[in-house]
């Protein structure tokens, strides 16, 4: 699944480890769904949609 | 924020899935020093009274069943990578142990070769287990 996640936390000016602590998951979480290694749960994309105040549809697309 | 939670922050692990490792391996250590002592002790030349065996044998199985419930909470507490990572390595560890078995007793039938002591399905679902992490941590590094 591709995702927006790189390109949201660079506009944002946060580490790997910044987007992880604010999703309350492990960094290699974050490096793992970048490289769309993994696929998050539904839970987890909610709460990345609200970090980021967007849709899950924005920030995550099927590919 | 504490300064374990701050030590697993700097590290990008989450610290509640340290703590509850950490328990777990505790669980396990409790376990592997029970099996070790309280078998030790039954096949030495001490004689013991059965209601000693006995409680040998309970506390045995308490410390398994503590071990069990806090990995269950471990995995189900678990951040959802490390969750998929566990849960893939200990399918990987039955499998293993399953076929592992499985084609022995084939072999053991049709080559006559020695039974295969119980010790060893501790060891191939440990090997399994391990190779299993292994694996999940390259493929999601």
């Amino acid at each position: 699944m591709k995702n927006k996640l790189k390109v949201l936390r660079a506009e944002h000016n946060w580490t790997q480890a910044d987007l992880a602590n604010r999703l309350k998951v492990a960094r290699q979480t974050i490096n793992a769904l970048e490289k769309g290694k993994f696929d998050p749960s539904l839970p987890l994309a909610f709460k990345a949609a609200r970090l980021f105040k967007m849709t899950i549809e924005e920030i995550f697309e099927d590919s | 924020m504490g300064k374990f939670e701050e030590d697993c922050e700097r590290k990008g692990l989450v610290a509640v899935d340290i703590r509850n490792a950490i328990i777990v391996n505790f669980w396990l250590l409790a376990w592997a020093v029970s099996l070790g002592v309280i078998s030790y002790f039954l096949e030495s030349d001490w004689s013991f009274p059965t209601w000693i065996q006995w409680m040998g044998f309970i506390i045995h199985l308490i410390i398994g069943v503590g071990a069990i419930l806090a990995f269950k909470r471990f995995v189900s507490k678990a951040d959802e990578l490390e969750r998929k990572i566990q849960l893939e390595a200990l399918a990987l560890s039955v499998g293993v142990t399953i076929i592992f078995f499985s084609s022995y007793a084939i072999l053991q039938k049709a080559l006559e070769i020695a039974d295969l002591s119980p010790a060893y399905l501790i060891v191939v679902m440990s090997l399994g287990y391990v190779m299993g992490l292994i694996v999940g941590r390259l493929r999601f590094r």
